[in-house]
């Protein structure tokens, strides 16, 4: 109860606090348990509309946040993208982390013809007309992780491991039907599921290390969320398996979660994003620098979804000072075929399907919590209905030509124009 | 797609043949100038070794695990002395390109600001560079392992054990048939024990895999048998890789793994004759879908083969439109089930071994057949081993609980939350007293301190008012619980904080390749059944235990006895409270401490009350036991879904429960209360 009207007076203050015509919504959790990655995404936003102030706002007016809290409370987000709507009348939000919180936005901003940029790496399979997705598509993440562990490291015996829930179910499914399609056979693909905040690993640990029975290389594809890592990497190292051993990738372990473990029995291992702090660009010692500024810590670090929303503010920007004007399909219009430098040293093309075309980093885990970037692709552009999955391989998304985000290529029909899949 | 290794630098389009294109030709003829005008290229240009990197460029800045042997053939080929130290400088990622004039250099000190270049064949200081003036090569593990690989040569014979082991890493990991006879020299001259033993488990595993000779082969084979190492099985079980085949007659001189049955559980019917389809001996069946498509193929003005199309709706129709078109000879005629038969039965069905020589697949399958019994015996041992962790930590976590609810009856769902309080007095300690051993031992008597002090206030303010009144104390502690982790994220934050065991808490006891357990483990166990033995003592041999007992039975008969009921109701919740605090410092060093530590126990907890049986710790030992030994199996049996054995865990415990009540060990007479 305290926490609503906390929210709701900070949000009154906001709306209150200028007479500005342009209004960017910030639907972050502030409070239960996701507020620790979404918060920083709030003190970014805030840093980045800042910042555009400073060098004289947008279209000559000045661009005010509204910050919200919708509680880690999946269907608060969609009250509370409403009440940003029709309340507090914002041209765009930036905001959701998790995906089903994103899910619960949706027919909320497609019914108000609202805006939204979703900063996170996810599962993929949908494109919303009103959704942008900053974040990594599949193939933008796993899937070039799981070539460089084919390719580069030759492993030949895959263990997929991963919390029990949407993201890691939808990812692993994808990626065992692309092992499979390279050639590993099913019994050389080892899956298992754990709860959240799972800590016995003993056995599964036992598990993948007799994976290596076969006289071929394993490698772990780790979809593991939260704290169950240091559980997870802590068995390793206590087993002794090393990453030269069994080298493993995970997709959900970043800067900012390595911040809180003891990075000791991780060094070696890998990560797939597109950016790391580590990026040696001028462009990202601005933005970390700016940060540290903003944020008056130095020892905060900078991760991927950040790095997201830099991109997307910067484009949401840019389409705006094209189009003249923040209404939502003239901007939407504006936005596609956009390029804005992204901080690893390229730039972000924004694509027919509400994705980005990015490059896919690959880091070594450093005993400081920092990546050693060993590998950076081309751009990628995101795909959002995976190739690897007979149903959704026929389905494409293209709103500038087809109007469609959800496209059969087959029957030449759209399925839906809504994404209430 | 092909994963590029690309590095950092705004340059690195140069070096990039699939960036923009406009932009790098303008890019590589600017620097290209730049070069002819720099000294530095001239330099490069009377040196060797540059000239030989020069030649290589792509392949070695933008090396990758594929195509890098080409620029290390090219490299070895030059014979120049420089090479071998290039190579360790290049796997050891110490090679930096400078990108003004292309120039392969070292640096003085990685994480100096500039950078001191250091000339890789003179050993001077070429002057320094900022980071973004230089590429640095970051050679991945794949690429640093062929370069390994090349290397052996040149470090298997070196003064320094170390560079040898490496070697032999690297051997290990790429081992190839050149290696053979390295190995067999190197074996005659090493002194080294370690790296003795080294170069005899790598001579066997070279010569199973590359011996001239079967019989050499087959008795490397039998010397590994009883070895239940991950490598042996490594080293035998590609022998025994087979192929399906199939011919009309079993060939003679394939080496022959089993004769396969059509129709049986390893090769059903269809597969079979899928085999025979790809192999050509047999026409391909008609399918449905077939069927479907070539009737469409073959739709005349609404018509096919006669019959109106709108009359085609049931699977005998098509079937006999489809039979009209084989007829008429537009499609081919369908493969009976008769027809099917009598192919697959004409035929022989066999699966070979990848391997030509009998002799070694048979020794292989005789020494594997072995191994895997021994294997077997010690899985057993091992998941009996795991088993019994997980019954301890259960136990661990439960034990507090089986006094307060199992002695006292109060449901104190706050429990668990003073497990968590524990964790992170053993954080908050570690933060304080750096040295990992001394904070576990501070923590430890804190930690029963500060939640012996936390239960005997939450008994004193809530729990003792609500005695007789079961359900108010579940909803009153439940709250405190919610509040108890509230205060804690509000304090600690929501992620996880560290809590490191010292170094000799850290790895595990070995007693051999699959039999393990990691100290921590041992540790709680023996932590456990300290606790086990302690409680019993304090419970059964002390007048603190004896007063417990007197009140928990009958606490107006024991006033009059002159005890104070309050003051024991006190103690004995506030001891409940202090070992939970004690088990979540054990718990806080393998789990993660995050306020929802408690959460993850407190169910496991009050089962393994309720199924060992109330009042007795024997019975919470039984219940932990029972409890840890059947998740472990379930895990063992659906190895894929550890959330599948816990819904398992709790369905059976809800059945057990119904046959027993009382649980495993129920109290008898008087003591047993109602």
């Amino acid at each position: 109860m305290k926490k609503l009207l906390m929210s709701a007076a900070l949000t009154a203050i906001c709306a209150t606090g200028a007479q500005a015509e342009i209004r960017v919504g910030v639907l972050h959790s502030l409070s239960g348990t996701m507020a620790i990655s979404e918060t920083t995404l709030r003190d970014v936003m805030l840093m980045l509309i800042e910042q555009q102030n400073a060098n004289g706002g947008l279209l000559g007016e000045e661009i005010v946040p509204v910050v919200v809290d919708p509680a880690s409370d999946w269907p608060l987000f969609a009250e509370r993208a409403r009440e940003l709507l029709t309340v507090h009348e914002v041209d765009v939000i930036f905001g959701a982390w998790t995906s089903v919180s994103r899910k619960s936005v949706l027919p909320v901003i497609e019914e108000l013809n609202g805006l939204m940029f979703y900063p996170v790496q996810y599962e993929g399979e949908e494109s919303s007309r009103n959704v942008f997705y900053t974040g990594a598509a599949p193939n933008q993440q796993a899937i070039p992780a799981v070539d460089y562990f084919l390719e580069e490291l030759g492993v030949e015996t895959f263990a997929l491991l991963g919390t029990d829930y949407v993201y890691p179910r939808t990812t692993n499914r994808i990626l065992e039907q692309y092992l499979l399609d390279a050639g590993i056979p099913q019994e050389n693909i080892f899956v298992n599921y754990t709860p959240f905040g799972h800590s016995d690993w003993s056995s599964i640990v036992s598990d993948v290390t007799a994976l290596g029975e076969g006289g071929q290389q394993v490698g772990v594809i780790s979809t593991i969320n939260g704290d169950a890592n240091v559980g997870f990497y802590s068995e390793l190292a206590a087993q002794g398996v090393t990453a030269d051993e069994i080298p493993v990738v995970a997709f959900s372990v970043g800067e900012e979660e390595l911040a809180g473990l003891d990075t000791g029995p991780l060094v070696g291992h890998l990560a797939a994003w597109n950016y790391f702090q580590s990026a040696d660009t001028p462009e990202n010692e601005a933005f970390i620098s700016s940060w540290h500024e903003f944020i008056g810590d130095e020892n905060r670090p900078t991760n991927d979804p950040m790095e997201a929303h830099y991109i997307g503010f910067n484009m949401w920007v840019q389409a705006v000072e094209a189009a003249g004007t923040t209404d939502v399909d003239a901007v939407r219009e504006a936005m596609y075929g956009l390029e804005v430098p992204n901080l690893t040293g390229g730039t972000a093309v924004m694509l027919p399907n509400h994705h980005l075309a990015k490059p896919v980093l690959i880091g070594e885990i450093e005993a400081d919590g920092q990546f050693t970037i060993i590998s950076q692709t081309d751009p990628v552009p995101g795909d959002a209905w995976t190739d690897f999955l007979p149903e959704s391989a026929v389905l494409t998304s293209d709103w500038p030509g087809l109007e469609c985000g959800m496209y059969n290529t087959e029957t030449e029909t759209c399925v839906q124009i809504q994404s209430n899949y | 797609m092909r994963m590029r290794a690309r590095f950092d630098g705004p340059a690195s389009h140069f070096d990039d043949p699939t960036g923009i294109p406009m932009k790098s030709v303008f890019f590589a003829a600017l620097l290209a100038l730049a070069g002819l005008l720099s000294p530095a290229m001239a330099q490069s240009d009377g040196d060797p070794l540059q000239q030989v990197l020069n030649e290589n460029r792509e392949l070695i800045v933008d090396a990758s695990r594929r195509t890098v042997q080409g620029a290390l053939d090219a490299l070895l080929a030059s014979e120049l002395p420089e090479v071998p130290a290039f190579l360790q400088l290049w796997q050891a990622r110490e090679i930096y390109v400078r990108d003004s004039d292309g120039l392969f250099v070292t640096v003085e000190d990685e994480d100096a600001d500039p950078l001191t270049l250091i000339d890789l064949t003179t050993g001077e200081a070429l002057g320094t560079a900022t980071s973004r003036e230089v590429t640095h090569l970051r050679p991945n593990r794949g690429v640093q392992n062929v370069i390994g690989a090349s290397l052996v040569l040149f470090q298997l014979n070196a003064e320094d054990p170390a560079v040898r082991a490496g070697a032999l890493a690297a051997i290990a990991r790429t081992p190839d048939e050149s290696h053979l006879p390295l190995i067999r020299e190197r074996i005659e001259v090493e002194d080294d024990p370690d790296l003795r033993d080294q170069l005899e488990a790598l001579l066997v595993r070279l010569t199973v895999a590359f011996a001239e000779d079967d019989e050499t082969r087959v008795a490397a084979i039998e010397s590994l048998a009883g070895s239940i190492s991950v490598e042996a099985r490594g080293i035998l079980n590609p022998l025994l890789a087979t192929t399906r085949a199939v011919a009309m007659e079993l060939p003679e001189d394939r080496n022959i793994a089993r004769v396969l049955t059509p129709g049986s559980d390893e090769l059903p019917t269809d597969e079979a004759y899928g085999l025979l389809v790809s192999e050509n001996l047999a026409p391909p069946r008609v399918t449905r879908a077939g069927i479907r498509d070539a009737l469409i193929a073959n739709i005349d003005d609404g018509f096919v083969a006669g019959v109106p199309v709108h009359t085609l709706d049931s699977d005998e129709a098509r079937l006999a439109a489809y039979m009209t078109l084989a007829e008429a000879g537009t499609v081919p005629p369908p493969v009976t089930d008769e027809q099917a038969q009598v192919i697959l039965n004409s035929h022989v069905f066999f699966e070979t071994y990848r391997e030509p020589s009998g002799a070694v697949t048979s020794a292989a399958v005789q020494t594997l057949d072995g191994i895997n019994r021994t294997v077997g015996v010690y899985e057993t041992v091992d998941l009996t081993l795991d088993g019994l962790s997980l019954a301890s930590i259960y136990f661990l976590a439960a034990i507090g609980l089986a006094i307060t609810f199992g002695v006292m009856g109060v449901i104190n769902m706050a429990h668990g939350e003073f497990i968590m309080m524990g964790a992170y007095t053993g954080y908050v300690v570690q933060t304080l007293v750096p040295d990992y051993t001394l904070s576990i031992a501070i923590a430890l008597p804190l930690a029963f301190a500060i939640t012996f002090g936390a239960g005997v206030a939450m008994e004193r303010s809530v729990i003792r008012f609500l005695y007789k009144r079961p359900l108010e104390t579940l909803l009153a502690t439940f709250g405190i619980s919610i509040a108890l982790q509230q205060i804690v994220r509000q304090v600690f934050g929501a992620q996880a904080r560290p809590f490191t065991a010292p170094d000799w808490l850290a790895g595990s006891l070995d007693f051999n390749d699959v039999v393990s357990i990691s100290y921590i483990r041992v540790a709680i166990f023996g932590l456990g059944v300290i606790f086990f033995i302690l409680l019993w003592l304090i419970l059964n041999k002390t007048r603190l235990g004896l007063e417990v007992r007197a009140v928990t039975q009958n606490p107006a008969m024991a006033a009059s006895m002159g005890i104070n009921p309050d003051r024991i109701n006190m103690l004995t919740f506030g001891l409940g409270s202090g070992i939970a605090g004690i088990a979540g410092v054990a718990i806080g060093l393998f789990a993660q401490v995050t306020p929802e530590l408690g959460t993850n126990y407190i169910v496991q907890s009050f089962m393994t009350v309720v199924v060992g049986g109330v009042g007795n710790i024997f019975g919470t030992l039984a219940g932990a036991g029972m409890i840890g030994f059947f998740q472990k199996g379930v895990e063992w049996l659906n190895p894929s879904n550890t959330l599948a054995a816990q819904t398992y865990m709790i369905l059976f415990v809800i059945l057990f429960i119904q046959f027993r009540p009382k649980g495993i060990i129920a109290l008898k007479g008087r003591a047993a209360g109602d």
